[in-house]
């Protein structure tokens, strides 16, 4: 029982950088109906940048991250604003296609810096060990990722509820037409929509770099598991992507723990389900239940 | 029609003239000038040029049945790549018991049921969540084969031919060979894919790209349509798949992964979607991109001056790959969305209609 907990917290330790990661994917989405293919690299590069400013520059850590956030938002919106904005009116393929081929840019931009090979450690700036609670621990860094969530989701929610940008960032996803002829600007919402989800991303990647360091691949793969989680969520839906996140960074911990051994005695060695349950859950979804659990069901009309 | 020379619009007048493959017999001469190139290139090539064209030939076949899934149906499809490594894998498994003829079409069936099954999800939902369908089978299919003891769990399986009909292949003229093969197998598969787009099916998946809805209202089954794309572009994706591993005497995971799924779909964009000349410019054009680049980047690793005006840590070799080819995909994607063959539709007309501009 106590093992079980034990993996539900780091699972949900994990699933909080999912779910930062799914966030500003299910911004995006909401708002401009893209499909952001280089939110992986838009972690990488996030989390690159934390550490070069703390280790390269010294600024305290928590400066560091903060900056680093806001110069990602910076880059998301300068990618909105070279490349997304020509293609508004393209077909879906188009525009997937631009968001592949940027990421593929970004990857050799990143091998331009010495980051693009090696393992890189943040420096020290968590206490040691971390809390114990009846034999049940749990890490600073695992404190970090779930606290770093739960400040983001407060944030947003305000955001949403309460200020202006976020009020029309609503509007937009609801109708863009209608809010156009509102007075919203459409455009600006969607490189807004560009840089939360540029500053989310290089949040879940320093929480990443303060759990487990800093790798390019690691980083990058990050932005593949987001996929799951927010079909799991509902492509659309801000909640869906929080708890779609944490369900497959749970799901990842319990197949860790309970299904490699299952695994092995049907003939596949090595383990590691960890990093194909999340594929299965999302086909299996798209089967059964495809705009997932807290997603909008298109109604269409020809 | 009389005069091809002067042609300036479309004379078609009858349903028999319209359904035809070739407009006019100069399409036909040119048709089969280009094969007879084909076919006696190689004798002024070296083995490991040919190598080259081979694997163009190879991905051509697979980005065809892209352009089934993606070109036609509207249907995107980044899971080509692990399509083409179901047909290879059927291949290496089933190749010491069966001829080679028997096993390539097997290969390309087994892909098209697996695709029939990943197509599943398009009889609800629409583009993006069919992307990420194909996405998830690409990821599971990698982490099966990367596990399996009975696929060697993912390292390389020999697929060994050593003759053909009292033909030995060896060393020498092995690449030949294949390139003959590989040949034969696109023009058959050309065939076929024009053939069948041009008529019912095709048209059906053209209207459920362009409006599925629409497509129901006028009587299509758009779920049962795009399945069909799904299959048969995994099809032709386990055929190619199958011919590359006998070509490459053996089969590794390594060829099937997401990257090269992604290279697929960006030969099928720079290309053109839905096109036959897009489909074998744009995997020429990827893939020589892909061999220059290489070069490049040996040539900078030995070239001393580069090598002493890098800083330490960066590795420009590396980079220049992706970055070549990330900006070729978007700088078409931006500038010349229809591909090259848009470029080879205007210099053909521009032939047709000298010395007037269009």
């Amino acid at each position: 029982m106590i093992d079980f907990i034990q993996n539900l917290i780091s699972g949900v330790a994990v699933g909080c950088i999912y779910a930062l990661a799914a966030l500003g994917f299910v911004l995006i989405y909401k708002s401009s109906r893209v499909i952001n293919f280089a939110n992986g690299q838009f972690i990488a590069i996030g989390a690159f940048m934390a550490y070069a400013l703390a280790v390269w520059v010294k600024l305290p850590v928590l400066l560091a991250a903060l900056v680093a956030m806001l110069l990602t938002a910076g880059l998301g919106f300068l990618v909105e604003r070279v490349f997304l904005r020509r293609m508004v009116g393209q077909p879906i393929i188009s525009v997937i296609m631009v968001t592949i081929g940027l990421a593929s840019v970004l990857d050799g931009l990143m091998y331009l810096t010495p980051f693009g090979s090696g393992n890189f450690t943040f420096p020290q700036f968590l206490p040691q060990g971390g809390l114990n609670l009846g034999g049940l621990s749990i890490s600073y860094p695992q404190l970090l990722a779930i606290g770093f969530t739960a400040i983001f989701l407060v944030l947003f929610s305000w955001f949403f509820q309460r200020s202006v940008l976020g009020i029309s960032m609503r509007a937009v996803a609801d109708d863009q037409m209608a809010s156009m002829s509102l007075g919203v600007s459409v455009q600006r919402v969607f490189a807004l929509a560009w840089a939360v989800a540029g500053l989310t991303a290089a949040a879940a990647g320093i929480v990443v770099g303060a759990v487990s360091g800093l790798n390019q691949d690691g980083l990058i793969a990050i932005g593949l598991a987001v996929f799951p989680a927010v079909i799991l969520g509902g492509l659309d839906s801000v909640p869906g992507a929080v708890v779609g996140g944490i369900i497959i960074g749970v799901l990842q911990s319990f197949s860790t723990a309970y299904l490699d051994g299952l695994f092995s005695q049907i003939g596949l060695v090595g383990g590691g389900s960890q990093y194909v349950m999340p594929f299965v859950v999302l086909l299996v979804m798209l089967w059964f239940k495809p705009h997932g659990l807290f997603g909008t069901e298109e109604i269409e009309r020809v | 029609m009389r005069n091809p020379w002067a042609q300036t619009g479309n004379y078609r007048t009858s349903y028999v003239q319209d359904t035809t493959i070739f407009a006019n017999y100069r399409e036909i001469v040119s048709v089969v000038l280009l094969l007879v190139a084909l076919c006696i290139l190689p004798m002024f090539l070296e083995r490991s040029q040919v190598l080259v064209l081979n694997f163009i030939l190879i991905y051509a076949i697979a980005v065809l049945g892209l352009n089934i899934t993606t070109g036609y149906a509207g249907l995107i499809s980044v899971g080509q790549a692990a399509f083409m490594g179901v047909g290879a894998y059927t291949v290496a498994l089933s190749a010491p018991n069966l001829p080679f003829w028997l096993t390539i079409p097997l290969g390309g069936l087994t892909a098209a049921v697996i695709g029939f099954v990943v197509g599943i999800p398009s009889l609800r939902v629409k583009h993006l969540y069919l992307a990420l369908a194909t996405l998830a089978f690409q990821e599971i299919f990698v982490w099966v084969v990367g596990r399996s003891p009975a696929l060697a769990q993912g390292a390389a399986i020999p697929v060994e031919m050593r003759n053909f009909l009292g033909l030995e292949i060896g060393f020498r003229n092995h690449n030949f060979f294949w390139y003959y093969v590989i040949l034969f197998v696109l023009v058959l598969m050309v065939m076929a894919w024009r053939n069948l787009l041009r008529g019912k099916y095709g048209r059906a998946l053209i209207a459920v790209r362009d409006n599925d809805r629409a497509a129901d209202a006028m009587g299509m089954d758009p779920g049962r349509t795009k399945l069909f794309a799904f299959a048969l572009g995994a099809f032709y994706g386990g055929i190619a798949g199958g011919l590359l591993a006998y070509m490459q005497r053996a089969v590794v995971v390594e060829e099937f992964t997401l990257g090269r799924s992604v290279a697929l779909l960006a030969m099928a964009i720079v290309g053109g979607l839905g096109t036959v000349v897009g489909s074998l410019l744009g995997p020429a054009f990827i893939e020589f991109l892909r061999l220059y680049m290489e070069r490049l980047s040996e040539w900078m690793k030995s070239n001393a001056f580069i090598q002493s005006i890098t800083p330490a840590g960066v590795d420009v070799a590396s980079a220049l790959l992706p970055l070549s080819f990330g900006l070729v995909i978007v700088l078409f994607l931006v500038f010349e969305p229809r591909g090259l063959y848009n470029w080879w539709r205007l210099l053909r007309s521009y032939f047709r209609t000298w010395p007037f501009k269009y």
